[in-house]
């Protein structure tokens, strides 16, 4: 005997065997269809007895190891059935003798015997046999169960009647010695009649009763025979036997002990079919002592209190198994028997869960030499070894020894190398090197397992992948490889393992697909998470220009309350939010989204990344796939994703897909732990237009303001000088530009600003929206520099002859005397303060586009394009002092500039009346305007946000912008074609202002029915009265007066004599004094006399006033009554009239 | 004499692992690797009774010379075109090593396995063996830039160990 059969248990000592084999041809599967249905038929209880027959079945089975049958009785082959297959009578006689002739191979040993007939037609002209049953077709066999039920029956009176037989002859005849068959010529020419040999006969004859006992459900009868047996044998030192009695003993106690069986689920023992449920539900309890009544064969059947004496407990099972086996193992060819001793025992320990001991019977089982085994033996033994460790909890070593017999199945010594067993094999060592092929298991935390020994289990599966012609399956491997031991892998293997992936991928490109392998494996698709690794993932807003911004007025509606309070501290903080977060901005529809990875190569070679794209998902996503080359061992290394969102909604940004090596991989960020992402899911809003700016400017690259800014323009300008700036927009989107607005911010400056810096009309450009795509408009925007034109006080003092220069107030002014100290503290002007002029100031300002369009502006979006300018202002001229002069009329005046050229180069100024002074570089000159005295009041007031200054000062100066405009003086630049207005603003000071301001008391003077004014000489004739009328208008804010006016009439003698005494030249109709009542504001008064001049000359009338509000306490300042004095011409009466 | 000395981390993987002959690392990796079962079983066995007092000793892992010797040597050689796998070149039964184990208390587990072909060391022999390693090892620990779970890359550590392989022949 020299096959062991691995899958023996303890009870299969109670069964006994039947073979079942095909005669003739038989097709395959109907036979195996016929075998299972044979086989299911495990167990039969015998009717009259309460005994169950439990019957192991096999196709095949070695004559050789038939002859064991004395051995061991359940070795021995008692029933053969026959499948066969004859189609017609003629053949039938054949079939028979092929029946027969098999019947021979086991005649020996065989009790019983049948043979199916399936397929045959027509009749057979032979008397009915018992052993034989025909059956139309292989479908058609409803009753092949009970025929083999019949036929088991028929095999346990035979059984029962041998163990009959046997048990009873004890003192009878002379018992045959039973022996094995390597020991039939030991005995040869042995003296059968002495002592020694006799007991040995009875010893084996006791054994072999027993195992007739055990196999016909006698349990308590084959323990008690098998404890003969053991004692007879042991003083006779026959220790092959004795060991066969122990194992005996050992099989009857599991038996006993272990109704469930040893063997495990996979051999569990099945009820017979022909059995009912009830039957088969107290079957375990058939095995339990009390059921187990002897049918009175065997009187002295012991009590149960015997039974259990005579049962051995589990660690003495164990012993006895140690000793059977130790017994065996002293003859070379029982090795078999010993191996199996071994199995069994192991199975029994694993039951009683006693691994430790269970390895050692194992360690034993792996040293028994069965001789030169074939490699399928081999690796059947390997198997079955690694089956046990796993049977017993060693998951490594039951692994080891899977590896072994997948080794063996390509040994190269086998012919044809089974590498798809291999591979199977190999596959099923995966759980024991606690290596799964799924790579989220390693994605988490640290790697798990021994990664040199998982390392080379891969390589050997992907080998063995490859060999089976299978390189889908080898790509896989190797992936997985390369990813789950890419830590563990040294420079030097990392460059091997990725040069056979591509070698591989060329062939067999890998993709994200899951594999499944035919018995039902599925190897999960490998994402290259490592290769590169990505450290953190960052959407991109949009560049400025692009960026969408919501109306203000619908923002109320935007806003989601998910609680219902307005404020609470406590944050609703889950972990694994921050990846769904919402980010803040919006991407739009149509627009190159970005999302920037943060990226690191970890071979110690270039890597080549191919189509690296985004994983998306909520939005139709138009991915543009990117292909990079890192170097090796980069640092971090920034990409840049893009992509195109073709629909509006929310898009979450789920991970990447890669193509590296010929791999392609998506991998996903939820599987991705260490990446660090801000979020992942942004608003995509419908589209919107889009606007190209361009400008007759040329651009200025670095950015001016703080803030980001789509463009900017960059110019240089005198100060005073106007600038047309012309903007072409054009519509580059794809939607239709429907509003435009434009505003514009000067950015924070210093520099004091006169008049609007950017100013444009943009009515022009309106009227041509919608502005389709393609199309474009243009909007012309001046600029306008008009800087603070003043040199301040310290300016030069070559001209600062004197204090009168600032003055210009009528001669009784006490603020000359005021001013002049003020003057005289300013530093004189130094070589210093002098460059300050020259120094070239900026003007920053931005310039907004607000545009909206399509469906972004249903949804009330809006872009914005920002136009930067910058002007770089250059010093033009300064007004170094400023002052007035009064003019002969009292409503204007003179104002006196000393303009100073600071360029480089000559310059033309011109103000309202046309004088042009030149200015030739760094020149000082003075000129004098003559300008109208305003009336503040009269000038609009500034809105209320001048409201604002406190200092009424201030007040001033703001309500003065629009007058100062009237006063500009033109600038020209002759030489540079350049021309420019210069504001004097800011130059004016208050001392001045006050002079050039109309007083609040006007008074009118009408002589002869003419206005009078100091340069106007009134004509009248001598002996004529003249009507003089004196209206007084108050533009105060304050109710005026009552005032006494009196007219004192005067000659100049133009050497300095004024002439008072005039009473003879000059008469008065009426009085010489007016009154005038209180004056309310805006109103006016009207006094009228009259006059009579009685010589004729030049006459002047002195307009004296008296003020007469005694009471207000508060006197009217002087400057209020700035009267004009009235030049009068009496000239002769005509003649005629006297002639 | 200690052909293989390990420290297994308490995960079941190797933070250390030196032997003899280098160019057959693989083998012994296999080796020890088999042998975390017996230390396993070892382990709940006596972990059950008492944890605390146990031993951290464990004893023999796979006893060998009880045993007959199975001869079966299996060398396959494979050759790819990129790379040469030698996957498998070693003799199954280790007949000639003999496995000890020792656990500390916080299931770092070590394992010697010695050449029995020779001489065969005494138990006590081996008990120091194992001390001396967990003293090195609780050294190893208590350097500040070690982070446990990582392997083992220490000088002292490593002369240790060949100090203990050499002395052991």
């Amino acid at each position: 005997m020299s096959v062991p059969d691995y899958m023996q248990c303890a009870e299969d000592h109670q069964t006994v065997l039947v073979v079942v084999q095909p005669v003739g041809i038989v097709p395959e599967d109907q036979f195996f269809r016929i075998y299972k249905r044979i086989a299911s038929v495990a167990q039969v209880s015998i009717r009259d007895s309460q005994r169950n027959l439990y019957i192991r079945y096999r196709h095949h089975y070695l004559p050789e190891n038939n002859e064991w049958g004395d051995f061991q009785t359940h070795r021995k082959v008692v029933g053969l059935i026959s499948v066969t297959t004859c189609g017609s009578a003629k053949e039938w006689p054949q079939t028979l003798d092929r029946f027969h002739s098999q019947k021979e191979v086991f005649g020996a040993t065989l009790y019983d015997s049948r043979l199916l007939v399936f397929g045959l037609q027509g009749e057979i002209a032979e008397q009915q046999r018992t052993d034989v049953a025909f059956y139309s077709s292989y479908e058609d066999c409803p009753n092949v169960e009970k025929r083999v039920e019949d036929f088991v029956e028929s095999i346990f009176i035979v059984l029962e009647s041998k163990r009959l037989d046997r048990a009873t002859d004890k003192s009878g005849d002379k018992i045959p010695l039973l022996c094995v068959p390597f020991e039939k010529k030991d005995f040869v020419g042995l003296d059968t009649d002495s002592r020694h040999y006799k007991k040995r006969c009875q010893g084996r004859m006791r054994k072999h009763v027993g195992d007739l006992c055990l196999q016909a459900g006698m349990l308590q009868d084959a323990l008690v025979h098998y404890h003969m047996a053991v004692e007879l044998l042991r003083s006779v030192n026959d220790f092959l036997w004795l060991g066969a009695a122990l194992e005996g003993l050992c099989s009857a106690s599991v038996i006993f002990h272990y109704p469930g069986g040893t063997a495990g689920k996979a051999s569990g023992r099945k009820p017979s079919l022909a059995q009912g449920q009830g039957q088969a539900a107290d079957a375990g309890k058939r095995h339990r002592p009390g059921a187990l009544t002897a049918n009175g064969i065997s009187a002295d059947t012991s009590s149960e209190i015997g039974r259990a004496k005579n049962c051995l407990g589990p660690e003495d099972i164990i012993e006895k198994y140690k000793e059977a086996i130790s017994y065996y193992g002293k003859y070379k060819n029982a090795g078999v028997i010993e191996l199996e001793a071994c199995v069994k025992a192991v199975r029994v320990l694993a039951i009683q869960k006693r691994a430790m001991e269970a390895s050692e019977f194992l360690q034993n089982a792996v040293y028994i030499n069965l001789g030169q085994l074939s490699e399928e033996e081999k690796i059947q033994r390997y198997s079955i070894l690694s089956e046990l460790y796993h049977l017993i909890g060693f998951h490594r070593k039951s692994a080891f020894f899977k590896r072994v017999a997948a080794m063996q199945c390509v040994a190269p010594t086998i012919p044809e190398p089974g590498w798809r067993a291999c591979y199977k094999l190999l596959l099923e060592t995966l759980p024991g090197y606690s290596l799964s092929l799924d790579p989220k298991d390693f994605s988490k935390g640290s790697h798990c397992g021994w990664a040199a020994v998982q390392m080379r289990l891969l390589h050997e599966l992907v080998y063995a992948s490859r060999r089976m012609g299978n390189p889908g399956l080898s790509v896989r491997h190797l992936s997985f490889l390369l990813q789950t031991m890419l830590d563990f892998l040294s420079d030097q293997e990392k460059k091997e393992v990725t040069q056979s992936l591509e070698n591989y991928t060329s062939k067999c490109p890998g993709g994200m697909e899951v594999l499944t392998l035919p018995d039902g494996l599925k190897l999960p698709p490998v994402a290259f998470t490592k290769l590169p690794i990505i450290r953190s993932v960052k959407l991109l807003d949009l560049p400025v220009s692009l960026r969408p911004h919501k109306q203000k007025g619908l923002l109320e509606n935007n806003m989601s309350t998910k609680s219902p309070f307005i404020y609470s501290p406590i944050i609703m903080h889950t972990r694994g939010e921050e990846r769904n977060k919402k980010i803040e901005f919006q991407w739009v529809q149509g627009e190159v989204c970005e999302v920037q990875l943060m990226v690191y190569n970890p071979m110690p070679f270039e890597l080549r990344v191919e189509h690296m794209g985004l994983l998306t998902s909520g939005v139709e996503f138009e991915a543009l796939p990117a292909a990079l080359s890192l170097p090796a061992e980069s640092g971090l290394y920034p990409v840049t994703l893009v992509g195109v969102p073709r629909t509006a909604g929310n898009i979450t940004v789920n991970g990447y897909h890669t193509s590296v090596f010929g791999v392609t991989s998506d991998c996903l960020l939820e599987g991705l732990p260490s990446v660090l992402t801000s979020g992942c899911v942004v608003e995509v809003i419908p589209s919107l237009p889009r606007l190209q700016l361009s400008t007759s400017l040329p651009r200025m690259t670095r950015n001016l303001c703080p803030g980001e800014l789509s463009s900017s323009v960059s110019v240089q300008l005198f100060n005073g000088e106007t600038q047309h700036l012309t903007i072409t927009l054009e519509n580059i989107g794809s939607e239709d530009l429907e509003t435009l607005e434009v505003a514009s911010k000067t950015c924070n400056t210093k520099e004091k600003l006169f008049g609007e810096f950017l100013s444009w009309d943009l009515d022009e450009a309106v009227s041509q929206l919608p502005l389709k795509p393609g199309q474009s408009v243009t909007l012309t925007v001046n600029i306008k520099v008009r800087l603070d034109f003043s040199g301040g006080e310290n300016l030069l003092q070559d001209l600062n002859d004197d204090g009168i220069s600032v003055t210009g107030l009528p001669i009784s002014s006490p603020l000359r005397q005021v001013l002049k100290p003020r003057a005289e503290t300013k530093p004189l002007g130094s070589e210093s303060s002098k460059t300050d002029y020259n120094h070239v100031k900026t003007l920053e300002a931005v310039m907004t586009f607000k545009y909206s369009g399509g469906a972004g502006k249903v949804e009330g979006y809006y872009r914005d394009l920002t136009l930067g300018v910058h002007v770089d202002i250059e010093p033009s001229v300064f007004f170094t002092r400023v002052s007035t002069l009064p003019a002969t009329r009292t409503r204007q005046c003179h104002l006196l500039l000393d303009v100073f050229n600071s360029t480089e180069h000559e310059l033309t100024v011109s103000a309202n009346n046309n004088q042009d002074l030149v200015l030739h570089a760094s020149e000082c000159q003075r000129m004098a305007i003559q300008v109208d005295k305003f009336d503040f009041d009269t000038l609009p007031q500034p809105d209320q946000e001048a409201l604002r200054y406190t200092n009424p000062k201030l007040l001033e100066e703001e309500r003065l912008h629009a007058q100062a405009s009237m006063i500009n003086s033109t600038l020209a630049h002759p030489s540079v074609r350049r021309q420019g207005e210069a504001s004097v603003e800011g130059v004016l000071n208050q001392l001045v202002l006050e002079h050039l301001q109309l007083a609040p008391l006007q008074w009118d003077v009408v002589v002869n029915g003419k206005p009078c004014d100091c340069d106007i000489i009134a004509d009248c004739r001598v002996g004529d009265a003249v009507p003089l009328e004196v209206k007084l208008t108050n533009r105060s804010k304050n109710a005026v007066g009552p005032f006494a006016l009196t007219v004192v009439p005067f000659q100049d003698y133009q050497n300095g004599v004024q002439n008072y005494a005039l009473q003879d030249a000059v008469t008065f109709i009426g009085s010489n004094t007016f009154y005038i009542d209180t004056v309310k504001p805006t109103e006016n008064s009207v006094c009228m006399g009259a006059l009579l001049f009685l010589y004729t000359g030049d006459f002047y009338l002195n307009i004296k006033f008296q003020d007469d509000s005694a009471g207000q306490g508060k006197e009217l300042p002087p400057s209020w009554f700035g009267l004009p004095s009235v030049h009068i011409k009496a000239l002769e009466a005509p003649i005629e009239a006297g002639a | 004499m200690a052909v293989c000395i390990a420290v297994i981390a308490k995960e079941n993987y190797p933070l250390y692992i030196r032997s003899v002959p280098v160019q057959n690392e693989l083998k012994f990796h296999y080796t020890v690797h088999t042998s975390l079962d017996v230390v396993e079983e070892k382990i709940s066995a006596v972990g059950k009774a008492m944890a605390d007092q146990r031993e951290l000793y464990l004893g023999l892992l796979y006893p060998t010379e009880d045993y007959k010797v199975y001869p079966s040597h299996m060398i396959i050689v494979y050759y790819t075109p990129v790379c040469m796998f030698f996957i498998l070149i070693e003799n199954i039964l280790l007949y000639r090593h003999t496995r000890y184990g020792y656990v500390t208390n916080s299931k770092v587990k070590f394992v010697i396995v010695a050449d029995s072909s020779n001489t065969s060391l005494r138990d006590n022999e081996i008990r120091s063996m194992f001390r001396k390693l967990h003293n090195s090892f609780t050294d190893v620990m208590c350097n500040p830039f070690y982070n446990p779970g990582d392997t083992i890359q220490s000088k002292a550590f490593d002369s240790m160990v060949s100090a203990m392989m050499v002395q052991a022949s």
